[in-house]
């Protein structure tokens, strides 16, 4: 298929993704309230830890606004992949894998629309924190996240995307949720690195994500700089590129299974 | 060329051998009618076919590519529209038919164009902008169809296209597809219904099992079985004469129900004819009727049981009358 | 009386079946507050040395009623889910049809939802003892934390089989789970309440949920335990007596206008 077709098939899948949430009134509304509930929650609970030594930061607010941006893309990602078994168990996944549509064309339409997607409740978390007392982060580190925002969106649709595939069913669900939001939480989330327990120390110094959040941070807790900023660009790139190609493998080998 | 060509093609699901070595070829502009009971192997020959599947056995080319080999090829070349049909319920129809362009690399206008025409030509212009999911069932068929025809395809496969659709519905269907085939698109149409496939098809597959068990015109399969006969009710006793003018026009049959019976050896031109050589015999005939053998007939032939349920048989018979 | 307390166990047996027999519906009930309880464990364990928090072996000591108070609440949310499938399906209309009590059909539901919150008491009472927070109060401690649990299970399975019975939707009693969870977040259930950052503190100090958690926490991280407990068993009462006024309600609503 030439380029501009590719394109345009894109833009069609992500305009079909938003037609479902304009389509269907108040479909949208847990996943983009879900992140901003947890930060207050989150804050609520936990937000006398500054007081500890080792904190960085003087407010807590900041410390995880990035923390509940990145579980809205873990869980907007993860939506996509619940979509996909809809569509599958559907039919609507027959018409799409008929055409001579690319399969690598199918899976970018659907990451990239989580993408799109997941700036929505990551902007609703950050109006709400900074109206709290948050420190805005600067242009700069605004950038940043939302780059990191959306990498961490397309992510999480590649690994729904994949069980999707895999499974077939929409009772996956819990999995693909699951999975993202531990990937999230498994790191530096609740307090600095140096803070954690034992074996969560451990789990988060290899974390990829640790990478993403660390740089996510920078702007809310100080300045942006190159050298703290590449190491999550780089992390987010890996994740994206590994579960992208399992979810492009799931998708090529979909038709060897009934 | 062959518009679909199929050679030992197998596919099995563990121990669930769906389809066990099918052997068929389609023609170029032809009609193909597979038909077969729930679960014969119709539909996951369907999907090898569209390559939605991939076969364990054997090989296929549609449309001059290899299903396997040159999948995306034949993508190009094929519409589909399957038994589930494939619609989001949120979209329009006209939606629909522009997102199917887009799959197909129609560049924005043409694929406005094309989407007008279609609905027009499927009756589903009024509806065209109404959500998919407030359409009929009947509509819901339409629709698929038309979007199986955007980008013009050489080769359509409809899988079970009008179970589940009230008679009205399952005419208009047939008409769309006998002005298609006119137009010269090659069809492959799988079907549980044997008025469909007797009507539809220039050649009819009957699948039983994962095999074929008979392939040919409709014609020429009922041939195989047997031919028409006369059910006659006549005023009076029966007696010799009735056989005597029977006779000269093929086989008398036992009574039943106390009608008299000729199994014609011409086929219906002869009905006028033996009610003619009746009357001349001095002998009334009150009522007639001409019982054809079916491809259920066929069916019970080759397999030991019927295809449909009476139930259906009903129902089909509502359809023709 | 006779007839409808065979009704009870027949239903109940029929939906503690129901529960058990779908792993993978029940493993999010258990599974989920599991990692969370992990997650919060391994991150806020320095909490132990703010000022002022309470004296526990370990975080995880503090934190095991606020994974039994999260598993408490996912199993009557599922319970309400349940009904309002049977609902849905139409097999209780086949129930109200019958010369039963209504309140004996709910409460045959809730059943399964009380062995449910028993089953998510144990596995959290066992994972303290595996991974180093004993209970403090010994067997009777931990059998009376038990008991906590499934008589919250139970209230809290009320409110969601009420709203399932007004209704009749499973996907508006999962919709409603998040904002439970938000109540939860709103308590002493993760956090010593006077730890907590304002407005969240006060709400928490309010909370029947706090009060709860307060009750079941008590046998584990030991010390005075009969005001905690019983303001516990009276939040529970209160939130049963609520239950039972949306369930009358419901079944009221649902006589009169069919559905």
């Amino acid at each position: 298929m030439s380029r501009a077709a590719n394109r345009a098939t894109i833009a069609a899948l992500m305009t079909r993704a938003r037609n479902e949430i304009l389509r269907v009134p108040g479909a949208a509304i847990p996943g983009v309230l879900a992140p901003t509930i947890f930060f207050l929650g989150l804050n609520g609970v936990f937000g006398n830890l500054i007081q500890l030594r080792g904190f960085n930061a003087d407010n807590y607010l900041s410390f995880i606004v990035p923390v509940s941006m990145l579980q809205g893309a873990g869980f907007t990602g993860a939506a996509t992949g619940v979509n996909l078994a809809r569509d599958i168990e559907g039919g609507w996944f027959d018409r799409l894998m008929a055409s001579p549509a690319p399969r690598w064309v199918l899976l970018a339409g659907m990451a990239l629309s989580a993408s799109a997607r997941a700036l929505i409740p990551a902007a609703l978390v950050l109006v709400v924190a900074l109206a709290l007392g948050a420190s805005f982060p600067g242009v700069l580190g605004l950038l940043v996240a939302a780059l990191l925002v959306m990498g961490m969106a397309a992510t999480a649709a590649f690994w729904g995307m994949m069980l999707a595939l895999r499974y077939r069913s929409q009772s996956a669900a819990p999995l693909m949720q699951a999975g993202m939001f531990l990937l999230v939480l498994l790191t530096p989330a609740y307090a600095p690195i140096a803070l954690l327990q034992g074996w969560l120390h451990a789990i988060a110094t290899v974390n990829p994500v640790t990478k993403v959040l660390d740089a996510m941070r920078q702007g809310f807790l100080g300045g942006v700089t190159w050298s703290d900023t590449w190491p999550g660009l780089v992390a987010i790139a890996a994740l994206m590129f590994v579960l992208g190609a399992a979810a492009l493998r799931g998708m090529n080998r979909f038709s060897a299974r009934a | 060329m062959p518009a679909i060509e199929v050679e030992g093609m197998e596919r099995s699901f563990g121990e669930l051998h769906a389809v066990a070595g099918v052997d068929l070829e389609v023609a170029d502009g032809e009609i193909y009618g597979f038909l077969g009971p729930n679960g014969a192997g119709k539909t996951t020959m369907v999907r090898m076919l569209t390559t939605l599947l991939l076969p364990t056995a054997g090989r296929a080319t549609v449309a001059g590519h290899d299903v396997v080999a040159e999948a995306a090829e034949v993508r190009r070349s094929i519409g589909v529209a399957l038994q589930e049909a494939a619609l989001d319920p949120l979209m329009t129809g006209r939606e629909l038919i522009r997102l199917q362009a887009t799959l197909h690399g129609i560049p924005k206008a043409e694929g406005e164009r094309r989407a007008d025409a279609l609905l027009e030509r499927v009756d589903l212009a009024g509806a065209a902008d109404r959500r998919v999911g407030n359409y009929s069932g009947g509509m819901q068929r339409r629709l698929d169809l038309a979007a199986a025809l955007v980008h013009g395809p050489s080769v359509l496969f409809l899988d079970e296209p009008t179970t589940g659709l009230d008679p009205v519905s399952r005419k208009t269907i047939w008409e769309e597809v006998e002005k298609l085939n006119g137009e010269g698109t090659t069809v492959f149409l799988t079907t549980q219904y044997l008025e469909e496939a007797d009507q539809l098809a220039d050649r009819v597959g009957i699948i039983d099992n994962g095999r074929i068990v008979a392939e040919d015109t409709p014609a020429a399969l009922k041939a195989q079985v047997g031919r028409p006969h006369l059910e006659l009710s006549i005023a009076g006793e029966a007696g010799e004469g009735v056989n005597a003018v029977f006779e000269r026009f093929g086989k008398p049959l036992p009574s039943r129900d106390g009608k008299v019976l000729v199994e014609l050896e011409h086929g219906a031109a002869q009905v006028a004819p033996v009610v003619v050589a009746l009357e001349e015999a001095g002998i009334t005939v009150e009522s007639l009727e001409l019982v054809e053998p079916t491809l259920d007939d066929v069916f019970v032939a080759r397999t030991g049981y019927h295809l449909e349920a009476e139930e259906q048989e009903a129902e089909s018979a509502e359809a023709h009358s | 009386m006779r007839a409808n307390l065979r009704v009870i166990r027949a239903l109940g047996v029929r939906s503690v079946r129901q529960t058990f027999r779908r792993p993978q519906l029940m493993a999010p009930i258990i599974v989920f507050p599991t990692l969370l309880l992990a997650v919060q464990t391994g991150g806020a364990a320095a909490a132990l040395d703010l000022p002022g928090f309470p004296p526990v072996d370990s975080f995880l000591q503090f934190m095991l009623a606020g994974a039994m108070m999260q598993s408490v609440l996912l199993a009557g949310n599922s319970g309400g889910i349940a009904l309002a499938v049977d609902i849905e399906m139409g097999f209780t209309d086949r129930l109200f049809a019958a010369p039963i009590s209504r309140y004996a059909i709910v409460l045959g539901r809730l059943m399964g939802t009380a062995a449910l919150g028993a089953f998510a008491g144990l596995w959290f009472l066992l994972i303290g003892v595996i991974f180093g927070a004993p209970i403090e109060d010994g067997v009777p401690g931990a059998l009376l934390a038990l008991v906590l649990v499934v008589l919250t299970s139970m209230a809290m399975g009320g409110i969601g089989a009420s709203i399932a019975l007004r209704t009749g939707s499973a996907s508006v009693v999962q919709g409603l789970f998040p904002f439970v969870f938000v109540i939860l977040f709103l308590s002493s259930a993760f956090f010593p309440q006077e730890l907590m950052v304002e407005p969240a503190k006060t709400i928490a100090t309010v909370n029947p949920l706090s009060f709860i958690a307060e009750g079941v926490r008590r046998p584990i991280i030991g010390g005075e335990s009969a005001g905690d407990v019983a303001a516990a068993l009276a939040a529970i009462a209160g939130i049963g007596l609520i239950a039972l006024w949306l369930a009358r309600g419901a079944l009221r609503h649902r006589l009169r206008t069919g559905g």
